[in-house]
Protein backbone atom coordinates (compact mmCIF):
# COMPACT_ATOMS: atom_id res chain seq x y z
CA UNK A 1 0.00 0.00 0.00
CA UNK A 2 1.59 3.21 -0.76
CA UNK A 3 1.25 5.11 2.31
CA UNK A 4 4.90 6.18 3.00
CA UNK A 5 4.55 9.59 0.58
CA UNK A 6 1.77 10.72 2.72
CA UNK A 7 2.38 9.22 6.18
CA UNK A 8 5.46 9.53 8.37
CA UNK A 9 4.30 7.42 10.31
CA UNK A 10 2.13 4.03 9.65
CA UNK A 11 1.69 1.12 11.91
CA UNK A 12 0.14 -2.24 11.47
CA UNK A 13 -1.54 -4.08 9.10
CA UNK A 14 -2.58 -6.81 10.94
CA UNK A 15 -3.01 -10.21 9.00
CA UNK A 16 -4.81 -13.07 11.63
CA UNK A 17 -4.18 -15.39 8.81
CA UNK A 18 -0.54 -16.18 9.92
CA UNK A 19 0.91 -17.55 12.72
CA UNK A 20 3.86 -17.09 14.11
CA UNK A 21 5.51 -14.88 16.38
CA UNK A 22 5.20 -11.18 16.24
CA UNK A 23 7.62 -9.72 13.82
CA UNK A 24 7.99 -6.11 13.03
CA UNK A 25 9.31 -5.71 9.32
CA UNK A 26 10.56 -2.18 8.17
CA UNK A 27 10.91 -2.16 4.80
CA UNK A 28 14.42 -0.36 3.50
CA UNK A 29 12.63 2.93 3.06
CA UNK A 30 10.97 2.79 6.81
CA UNK A 31 7.29 4.11 7.56
CA UNK A 32 4.79 1.41 7.10
CA UNK A 33 5.20 -1.82 9.45
CA UNK A 34 3.44 -4.83 8.56
CA UNK A 35 2.56 -7.20 11.69
CA UNK A 36 1.82 -10.86 11.68
CA UNK A 37 0.20 -11.91 14.53
CA UNK A 38 -0.69 -15.13 16.06
CA UNK A 39 -4.73 -15.16 16.41
CA UNK A 40 -6.07 -15.41 19.56
CA UNK A 41 -3.37 -14.20 21.70
CA UNK A 42 -3.51 -11.29 23.53
CA UNK A 43 0.15 -11.69 24.36
CA UNK A 44 1.28 -11.52 21.00
CA UNK A 45 -0.96 -9.23 19.91
CA UNK A 46 0.21 -6.51 22.82
CA UNK A 47 3.52 -7.91 21.74
CA UNK A 48 3.23 -7.07 17.92
CA UNK A 49 1.80 -3.17 19.09
CA UNK A 50 4.67 -3.07 21.41
CA UNK A 51 7.56 -3.36 19.08
CA UNK A 52 5.82 -1.70 16.12
CA UNK A 53 5.49 1.32 18.59
CA UNK A 54 8.62 0.96 19.98
CA UNK A 55 10.27 1.26 16.36
CA UNK A 56 7.98 3.83 15.24
CA UNK A 57 6.55 5.58 17.65
CA UNK A 58 3.19 5.62 18.22
CA UNK A 59 0.99 5.40 15.75
CA UNK A 60 -1.24 7.78 13.81
CA UNK A 61 -2.71 5.51 11.42
CA UNK A 62 -3.71 1.87 11.92
CA UNK A 63 -5.04 -0.21 9.20
CA UNK A 64 -6.78 -3.58 10.07
CA UNK A 65 -7.98 -6.33 7.81
CA UNK A 66 -9.05 -9.03 9.90
CA UNK A 67 -9.91 -12.27 7.99
CA UNK A 68 -8.42 -15.55 8.93
CA UNK A 69 -7.56 -17.90 5.65
CA UNK A 70 -10.00 -20.13 6.56
CA UNK A 71 -13.01 -18.17 6.81
CA UNK A 72 -12.37 -17.48 3.01
CA UNK A 73 -13.02 -20.68 1.80
CA UNK A 74 -16.33 -21.49 0.42
CA UNK A 75 -18.20 -23.59 2.82
CA UNK A 76 -22.00 -23.68 3.47
CA UNK A 77 -23.02 -22.88 7.28
CA UNK A 78 -24.33 -26.90 7.02
CA UNK A 79 -20.99 -27.92 6.34
CA UNK A 80 -18.73 -26.34 8.48
CA UNK A 81 -17.34 -28.13 10.89
CA UNK A 82 -17.19 -26.47 14.92
CA UNK A 83 -13.71 -25.69 14.73
CA UNK A 84 -13.68 -24.25 11.61
CA UNK A 85 -16.23 -21.52 13.19
CA UNK A 86 -14.50 -21.16 15.90
CA UNK A 87 -11.10 -20.07 13.96
CA UNK A 88 -13.35 -17.91 11.44
CA UNK A 89 -15.73 -15.95 13.78
CA UNK A 90 -14.43 -16.21 17.35
CA UNK A 91 -10.91 -16.04 16.82
CA UNK A 92 -11.11 -13.10 14.05
CA UNK A 93 -13.15 -11.33 16.59
CA UNK A 94 -11.26 -11.71 19.63
CA UNK A 95 -7.94 -10.82 17.60
CA UNK A 96 -9.73 -7.18 16.46
CA UNK A 97 -10.58 -6.70 20.15
CA UNK A 98 -7.05 -7.45 21.06
CA UNK A 99 -5.88 -5.52 18.39
CA UNK A 100 -7.71 -2.39 19.52
CA UNK A 101 -7.26 -3.00 23.35
CA UNK A 102 -3.10 -2.77 22.47
CA UNK A 103 -3.93 0.51 20.05
CA UNK A 104 -5.60 1.87 22.17
CA UNK A 105 -3.39 3.29 25.14
CA UNK A 106 -0.59 4.07 22.51
CA UNK A 107 -2.99 6.18 20.80
CA UNK A 108 -4.34 7.73 23.49
CA UNK A 109 -1.94 10.69 23.79
CA UNK A 110 -1.92 11.90 20.15
CA UNK A 111 -5.03 10.57 18.88
CA UNK A 112 -5.02 9.16 15.37
CA UNK A 113 -7.07 6.98 12.83
CA UNK A 114 -8.11 3.70 12.51
CA UNK A 115 -9.45 2.06 9.47
CA UNK A 116 -10.78 -1.50 8.57
CA UNK A 117 -10.23 -3.15 5.53
CA UNK A 118 -12.29 -5.53 4.09
CA UNK A 119 -14.47 -6.87 1.41
CA UNK A 120 -18.02 -5.43 0.30
CA UNK A 121 -19.46 -9.43 0.33
CA UNK A 122 -20.01 -8.69 4.55
CA UNK A 123 -22.34 -5.61 3.51
CA UNK A 124 -24.44 -7.57 1.69
CA UNK A 125 -23.72 -11.78 2.65
CA UNK A 126 -22.15 -14.15 0.57
CA UNK A 127 -23.45 -17.90 -0.14
CA UNK A 128 -20.14 -20.11 1.92
CA UNK A 129 -18.95 -17.59 3.50
CA UNK A 130 -21.30 -16.96 6.60
CA UNK A 131 -18.64 -17.24 8.89
CA UNK A 132 -16.79 -14.56 7.00
CA UNK A 133 -19.62 -12.13 6.75
CA UNK A 134 -20.36 -12.82 10.76
CA UNK A 135 -17.07 -11.67 12.05
CA UNK A 136 -16.49 -8.84 9.22
CA UNK A 137 -20.61 -7.44 10.80
CA UNK A 138 -19.43 -8.25 14.19
CA UNK A 139 -16.24 -6.43 13.62
CA UNK A 140 -17.98 -3.60 12.37
CA UNK A 141 -20.46 -3.22 14.90
CA UNK A 142 -17.80 -2.99 17.29
CA UNK A 143 -15.89 -0.07 15.19
CA UNK A 144 -18.74 1.54 15.62
CA UNK A 145 -19.07 1.60 19.22
CA UNK A 146 -15.04 1.45 19.91
CA UNK A 147 -15.38 5.00 17.47
CA UNK A 148 -18.35 6.59 20.02
CA UNK A 149 -15.98 5.52 23.23
CA UNK A 150 -13.04 7.18 21.60
CA UNK A 151 -14.25 9.50 19.50
CA UNK A 152 -13.10 12.46 22.97
CA UNK A 153 -9.85 11.29 22.78
CA UNK A 154 -9.58 12.04 19.12
CA UNK A 155 -9.28 8.82 17.56
CA UNK A 156 -11.36 8.05 15.14
CA UNK A 157 -12.28 4.49 13.14
CA UNK A 158 -14.06 3.97 9.95
CA UNK A 159 -14.62 0.82 7.78
CA UNK A 160 -13.94 0.91 3.77
CA UNK A 161 -15.64 -1.93 2.03
CA UNK A 162 -13.60 -3.09 -1.45
CA UNK A 163 -14.35 -5.29 -3.96
CA UNK A 164 -13.79 -9.02 -2.99
CA UNK A 165 -11.39 -9.53 -5.18
CA UNK A 166 -9.43 -6.68 -4.58
CA UNK A 167 -8.18 -8.41 -1.14
CA UNK A 168 -7.79 -12.00 -1.72
CA UNK A 169 -7.80 -13.89 -5.27
CA UNK A 170 -10.02 -16.63 -3.00
CA UNK A 171 -13.04 -14.08 -2.59
CA UNK A 172 -12.58 -13.20 -6.31
CA UNK A 173 -13.78 -16.76 -6.49
CA UNK A 174 -17.04 -16.80 -4.43
CA UNK A 175 -20.77 -16.81 -5.70
CA UNK A 176 -20.93 -12.97 -5.21
CA UNK A 177 -24.11 -11.34 -5.16
CA UNK A 178 -25.13 -9.73 -7.97
CA UNK A 179 -27.20 -6.60 -8.61
CA UNK A 180 -29.64 -6.80 -11.59
CA UNK A 181 -28.87 -3.25 -12.98
CA UNK A 182 -28.26 -1.41 -15.90
CA UNK A 183 -25.30 -0.25 -14.94
CA UNK A 184 -24.18 -2.51 -12.23
CA UNK A 185 -21.10 -1.06 -11.16
CA UNK A 186 -20.92 3.01 -11.60
CA UNK A 187 -17.43 3.47 -12.84
CA UNK A 188 -16.89 0.02 -14.41
CA UNK A 189 -14.83 -1.63 -12.24
CA UNK A 190 -13.34 -1.46 -8.40
CA UNK A 191 -10.90 0.18 -7.50
CA UNK A 192 -6.86 -0.39 -6.93
CA UNK A 193 -6.31 -1.14 -3.53
CA UNK A 194 -2.28 1.05 -3.72
CA UNK A 195 -3.30 3.79 -6.17
CA UNK A 196 -7.25 4.36 -5.40
CA UNK A 197 -8.10 2.99 -1.84
CA UNK A 198 -4.81 3.73 -0.36
CA UNK A 199 -5.01 8.03 -0.96
CA UNK A 200 -8.77 7.71 0.80
CA UNK A 201 -7.37 5.82 3.62
CA UNK A 202 -4.63 8.82 4.41
CA UNK A 203 -7.41 11.24 3.33
CA UNK A 204 -9.01 9.62 6.46
CA UNK A 205 -6.16 10.41 8.80
CA UNK A 206 -5.74 13.86 8.10
CA UNK A 207 -6.71 16.76 10.07
CA UNK A 208 -9.85 17.25 7.72
CA UNK A 209 -10.93 13.17 7.71
CA UNK A 210 -10.66 12.85 10.99
CA UNK A 211 -13.58 15.04 11.30
CA UNK A 212 -15.51 11.32 10.10
CA UNK A 213 -15.84 8.68 12.39
CA UNK A 214 -18.24 5.45 12.76
CA UNK A 215 -18.56 5.35 8.90
CA UNK A 216 -19.07 2.99 6.41
CA UNK A 217 -17.72 3.73 2.89
CA UNK A 218 -17.92 1.71 -0.44
CA UNK A 219 -14.86 2.19 -2.42
CA UNK A 220 -16.22 -0.80 -4.49
CA UNK A 221 -16.34 1.49 -7.42
CA UNK A 222 -20.06 2.19 -7.13
CA UNK A 223 -21.01 -0.74 -6.93
CA UNK A 224 -23.61 -1.41 -3.18
CA UNK A 225 -24.15 2.37 -2.82
CA UNK A 226 -25.57 1.73 0.72
CA UNK A 227 -28.65 3.03 1.71
CA UNK B 1 -54.48 -12.67 23.80
CA UNK B 2 -52.07 -10.60 21.27
CA UNK B 3 -54.63 -7.52 20.53
CA UNK B 4 -54.84 -8.64 16.88
CA UNK B 5 -57.48 -10.42 15.48
CA UNK B 6 -58.16 -13.74 16.49
CA UNK B 7 -56.44 -15.42 12.88
CA UNK B 8 -54.51 -18.48 13.72
CA UNK B 9 -51.31 -17.48 11.13
CA UNK B 10 -49.30 -20.64 12.75
CA UNK B 11 -51.67 -23.23 13.58
CA UNK B 12 -50.22 -26.62 13.09
CA UNK B 13 -46.32 -24.73 13.44
CA UNK B 14 -43.89 -25.65 16.18
CA UNK B 15 -42.21 -22.94 17.12
CA UNK B 16 -38.58 -22.82 19.35
CA UNK B 17 -37.66 -19.36 20.96
CA UNK B 18 -34.41 -19.43 22.89
CA UNK B 19 -34.30 -17.26 26.62
CA UNK B 20 -37.97 -17.00 26.18
CA UNK B 21 -38.44 -17.06 30.15
CA UNK B 22 -39.42 -13.54 30.44
CA UNK B 23 -39.03 -10.36 28.56
CA UNK B 24 -39.41 -10.26 24.82
CA UNK B 25 -39.13 -14.09 24.34
CA UNK B 26 -41.66 -14.30 26.49
CA UNK B 27 -43.46 -11.78 24.95
CA UNK B 28 -42.73 -13.30 21.39
CA UNK B 29 -43.41 -16.79 22.49
CA UNK B 30 -46.55 -15.68 24.11
CA UNK B 31 -48.02 -14.31 20.76
CA UNK B 32 -46.73 -17.40 18.75
CA UNK B 33 -49.12 -19.22 20.86
CA UNK B 34 -51.62 -17.38 20.28
CA UNK B 35 -51.06 -17.36 16.65
CA UNK B 36 -51.45 -21.27 16.89
CA UNK B 37 -47.97 -22.42 17.38
CA UNK B 38 -46.91 -25.10 19.63
CA UNK B 39 -44.37 -23.42 21.59
CA UNK B 40 -40.97 -24.39 23.06
CA UNK B 41 -39.65 -22.20 25.25
CA UNK B 42 -34.95 -22.87 25.90
CA UNK B 43 -34.80 -21.09 28.77
CA UNK B 44 -31.64 -21.27 30.70
CA UNK B 45 -33.25 -21.27 34.15
CA UNK B 46 -36.08 -23.89 34.34
CA UNK B 47 -38.69 -22.33 36.44
CA UNK B 48 -38.93 -18.55 33.86
CA UNK B 49 -39.02 -21.34 30.90
CA UNK B 50 -41.79 -23.16 32.79
CA UNK B 51 -43.73 -20.19 34.13
CA UNK B 52 -43.95 -18.91 30.39
CA UNK B 53 -45.07 -22.44 29.71
CA UNK B 54 -47.83 -22.54 32.37
CA UNK B 55 -48.90 -19.21 30.71
CA UNK B 56 -49.18 -20.58 27.48
CA UNK B 57 -51.45 -23.63 28.48
CA UNK B 58 -53.53 -21.28 30.99
CA UNK B 59 -54.86 -19.77 27.65
CA UNK B 60 -55.47 -22.60 25.86
CA UNK B 61 -52.48 -23.17 23.75
CA UNK B 62 -49.48 -25.45 23.48
CA UNK B 63 -46.29 -25.37 24.78
CA UNK B 64 -43.39 -27.50 26.49
CA UNK B 65 -40.66 -25.73 28.53
CA UNK B 66 -37.20 -26.88 28.08
CA UNK B 67 -34.12 -26.07 30.40
CA UNK B 68 -31.48 -24.68 28.24
CA UNK B 69 -27.73 -23.46 28.09
CA UNK B 70 -27.35 -22.23 24.27
CA UNK B 71 -23.67 -21.91 24.67
CA UNK B 72 -23.84 -25.49 25.16
CA UNK B 73 -24.06 -27.17 21.67
CA UNK B 74 -24.97 -30.71 22.70
CA UNK B 75 -28.12 -28.78 25.10
CA UNK B 76 -28.89 -27.16 21.45
CA UNK B 77 -28.98 -30.15 19.57
CA UNK B 78 -30.90 -31.95 22.31
CA UNK B 79 -33.64 -29.22 22.72
CA UNK B 80 -34.14 -29.13 18.98
CA UNK B 81 -34.86 -33.19 19.05
CA UNK B 82 -36.67 -32.62 22.09
CA UNK B 83 -38.72 -30.00 20.11
CA UNK B 84 -39.47 -32.41 17.45
CA UNK B 85 -40.24 -35.79 19.19
CA UNK B 86 -42.76 -33.68 21.81
CA UNK B 87 -44.83 -31.66 18.71
CA UNK B 88 -44.03 -34.33 15.06
CA UNK B 89 -41.97 -31.14 13.68
CA UNK B 90 -40.43 -28.21 14.20
CA UNK B 91 -41.32 -24.86 11.55
CA UNK B 92 -39.54 -21.77 13.13
CA UNK B 93 -36.26 -21.23 15.38
CA UNK B 94 -36.32 -18.04 17.43
CA UNK B 95 -32.74 -17.13 18.89
CA UNK B 96 -33.71 -14.70 21.29
CA UNK B 97 -31.64 -15.43 24.49
CA UNK B 98 -28.37 -12.93 25.06
CA UNK B 99 -25.64 -13.25 27.38
CA UNK B 100 -26.55 -11.60 31.17
CA UNK B 101 -23.32 -9.32 30.46
CA UNK B 102 -25.32 -7.96 27.21
CA UNK B 103 -26.99 -4.77 29.64
CA UNK B 104 -23.76 -4.19 31.25
CA UNK B 105 -21.78 -0.72 30.80
CA UNK B 106 -18.09 -1.27 30.07
CA UNK B 107 -15.07 0.37 28.17
CA UNK B 108 -13.60 -1.63 25.64
CA UNK B 109 -9.97 -1.38 27.68
CA UNK B 110 -12.22 -3.31 30.59
CA UNK B 111 -13.76 -5.98 28.49
CA UNK B 112 -12.00 -9.45 29.88
CA UNK B 113 -11.31 -12.12 27.31
CA UNK B 114 -13.93 -13.70 29.95
CA UNK B 115 -16.83 -11.85 29.06
CA UNK B 116 -16.30 -11.29 25.47
CA UNK B 117 -16.25 -14.85 24.99
CA UNK B 118 -19.79 -15.40 27.27
CA UNK B 119 -21.62 -12.83 25.27
CA UNK B 120 -20.52 -14.36 21.61
CA UNK B 121 -20.52 -18.27 22.88
CA UNK B 122 -24.53 -16.92 23.75
CA UNK B 123 -25.26 -14.34 20.84
CA UNK B 124 -23.02 -16.32 17.82
CA UNK B 125 -22.07 -19.53 18.56
CA UNK B 126 -25.48 -20.63 19.92
CA UNK B 127 -26.86 -19.35 16.75
CA UNK B 128 -24.69 -21.48 14.99
CA UNK B 129 -25.49 -24.14 17.04
CA UNK B 130 -29.37 -23.88 16.22
CA UNK B 131 -29.02 -23.64 12.70
CA UNK B 132 -26.71 -26.59 12.43
CA UNK B 133 -29.34 -28.82 14.13
CA UNK B 134 -32.33 -27.12 13.09
CA UNK B 135 -32.18 -27.39 9.29
CA UNK B 136 -33.01 -30.93 9.07
CA UNK B 137 -36.26 -29.87 9.82
CA UNK B 138 -37.47 -26.44 8.65
CA UNK B 139 -35.87 -27.36 4.94
CA UNK B 140 -38.42 -27.85 2.06
CA UNK B 141 -41.83 -27.42 3.13
CA UNK B 142 -42.02 -23.55 2.73
CA UNK B 143 -42.85 -22.90 6.62
CA UNK B 144 -39.20 -22.65 7.51
CA UNK B 145 -38.49 -19.66 9.78
CA UNK B 146 -35.52 -18.78 11.29
CA UNK B 147 -35.05 -15.32 13.19
CA UNK B 148 -32.82 -13.86 15.66
CA UNK B 149 -32.85 -10.97 18.10
CA UNK B 150 -30.39 -8.21 17.06
CA UNK B 151 -30.39 -4.81 18.25
CA UNK B 152 -30.59 -1.00 16.96
CA UNK B 153 -27.17 -0.97 19.22
CA UNK B 154 -25.34 -3.22 16.45
CA UNK B 155 -26.65 -0.83 13.87
CA UNK B 156 -25.99 2.48 15.10
CA UNK B 157 -22.74 1.07 17.64
CA UNK B 158 -23.95 1.81 21.27
CA UNK B 159 -21.47 3.32 22.90
CA UNK B 160 -22.73 1.11 26.24
CA UNK B 161 -20.76 -1.97 25.57
CA UNK B 162 -18.62 -2.48 22.39
CA UNK B 163 -19.09 -6.65 23.29
CA UNK B 164 -23.21 -5.94 22.50
CA UNK B 165 -22.48 -4.36 18.65
CA UNK B 166 -20.58 -6.90 18.04
CA UNK B 167 -22.56 -9.73 18.60
CA UNK B 168 -25.68 -8.19 17.31
CA UNK B 169 -23.88 -6.98 14.00
CA UNK B 170 -22.68 -10.10 13.74
CA UNK B 171 -25.67 -11.80 14.07
CA UNK B 172 -27.40 -9.44 11.04
CA UNK B 173 -24.12 -10.48 9.41
CA UNK B 174 -24.92 -14.34 9.55
CA UNK B 175 -28.43 -13.43 8.45
CA UNK B 176 -27.31 -12.03 5.19
CA UNK B 177 -24.90 -14.40 4.44
CA UNK B 178 -27.55 -17.75 5.48
CA UNK B 179 -30.32 -16.44 3.97
CA UNK B 180 -28.33 -16.85 0.51
CA UNK B 181 -27.62 -20.38 0.98
CA UNK B 182 -30.93 -21.30 2.46
CA UNK B 183 -33.08 -19.39 -0.15
CA UNK B 184 -32.78 -22.50 -2.09
CA UNK B 185 -34.43 -24.64 1.08
CA UNK B 186 -37.44 -22.12 1.02
CA UNK B 187 -36.29 -21.04 4.60
CA UNK B 188 -36.71 -17.13 5.54
CA UNK B 189 -33.42 -16.12 7.56
CA UNK B 190 -34.52 -12.52 9.48
CA UNK B 191 -33.20 -10.40 12.23
CA UNK B 192 -35.73 -8.20 14.43
CA UNK B 193 -34.02 -5.43 16.06
CA UNK B 194 -36.82 -5.02 18.91
CA UNK B 195 -37.42 -1.82 21.20
CA UNK B 196 -39.41 -3.07 23.92
CA UNK B 197 -40.60 -2.33 27.20
CA UNK B 198 -39.50 -4.99 29.43
CA UNK B 199 -39.52 -5.17 33.30
CA UNK B 200 -36.09 -4.73 33.18
CA UNK B 201 -36.11 -1.48 31.33
CA UNK B 202 -39.14 0.06 33.09
CA UNK B 203 -37.30 -0.60 36.87
CA UNK B 204 -34.04 1.13 34.90
CA UNK B 205 -36.81 4.05 33.69
CA UNK B 206 -37.90 4.22 37.50
CA UNK B 207 -34.58 4.93 38.41
CA UNK B 208 -33.76 7.31 35.42
CA UNK B 209 -36.50 8.71 34.62
CA UNK B 210 -34.17 11.71 32.70
CA UNK B 211 -33.21 9.10 30.56
CA UNK B 212 -36.56 7.55 29.97
CA UNK B 213 -37.76 11.09 28.63
CA UNK B 214 -34.72 11.47 26.42
CA UNK B 215 -35.38 7.46 24.47
CA UNK B 216 -39.43 8.67 24.16
CA UNK B 217 -38.39 12.03 22.12
CA UNK B 218 -36.91 9.59 19.82
CA UNK B 219 -39.26 7.28 19.05
CA UNK B 220 -41.82 8.68 16.63
CA UNK B 221 -44.85 6.32 18.17
CA UNK B 222 -43.83 7.71 21.67
CA UNK B 223 -43.76 4.81 23.56
CA UNK B 224 -41.60 1.50 23.74
CA UNK B 225 -43.49 -1.79 22.42
CA UNK B 226 -45.22 -4.39 24.43
CA UNK B 227 -42.98 -7.41 24.06
CA UNK B 228 -45.85 -9.61 23.11
CA UNK B 229 -48.77 -7.00 21.44
CA UNK B 230 -45.98 -5.01 19.07
CA UNK B 231 -42.68 -7.00 19.61
CA UNK B 232 -44.73 -10.04 19.42
CA UNK B 233 -47.18 -9.45 16.63
CA UNK B 234 -44.45 -8.34 14.31
CA UNK B 235 -42.82 -11.99 14.61
CA UNK B 236 -45.48 -13.84 14.18
CA UNK B 237 -46.54 -11.98 10.95
CA UNK B 238 -42.42 -12.35 9.81
CA UNK B 239 -43.22 -16.08 10.23
CA UNK B 240 -46.46 -16.52 8.39
CA UNK B 241 -47.22 -17.33 4.95
CA UNK B 242 -47.78 -12.66 4.75
CA UNK B 243 -43.70 -12.52 4.85
CA UNK B 244 -42.79 -15.49 2.69
CA UNK B 245 -40.98 -12.82 0.10
CA UNK B 246 -38.67 -11.30 2.87
CA UNK B 247 -35.23 -12.57 3.66
CA UNK B 248 -31.62 -11.62 4.88
CA UNK B 249 -33.31 -8.42 6.30
CA UNK B 250 -33.04 -7.01 10.02
CA UNK B 251 -36.09 -5.17 10.77
CA UNK B 252 -36.10 -2.46 13.53
CA UNK B 253 -39.44 -3.12 15.45
CA UNK B 254 -39.49 -0.12 17.68
CA UNK B 255 -41.72 2.66 16.99
CA UNK B 256 -39.88 4.17 14.52
CA UNK B 257 -36.58 4.93 16.15
CA UNK B 258 -34.04 3.74 13.65
CA UNK B 259 -34.52 4.89 10.39
CA UNK B 260 -31.53 5.36 9.03
CA UNK B 261 -31.83 1.65 7.03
Amino acid sequence: MTLLADAASVAGVADGAQAGDAQVTAPPSGGIHRLPLKAGSRAAVQSAVDAAVAAAGAPDLVVLSVMPAISQQLTELADLPEAAWHESVREALRTTLHILQAIGPAMADRGGTVVFLAPSLSLVGCRGLVPLTTALEGQRGLMKSVARQWGHRGITLNWIAVTPGTLSPALAAAPLAIKADAVPVALGRGLELGSEVAPVIVFLASAAGRKITGATLCLDGGEWMLP
Amino acid sequence: MSGTDDVKLLAGRTALVTGAGGGVGQGVALALAAAGANVVIAARRAATGEETAALIIAAGGRALSLPVDVSDRGQVIGAVDDSVKHFGGLEIVIHNASSGLAGKPAKLEDITDAMWDEQCAVGLDATYYLAHAALPYLRDHGRGRFLVMSSAQGLHGGAMNPAYPAVKNGMRGLVKALAREWGRHGILVNAVAPAALTDAAAAYFERNPEIRAKIMQGIPLGRLGDSQSDIGAAVVAMCSDHWRYVTGLTIPVDGGNYSAL
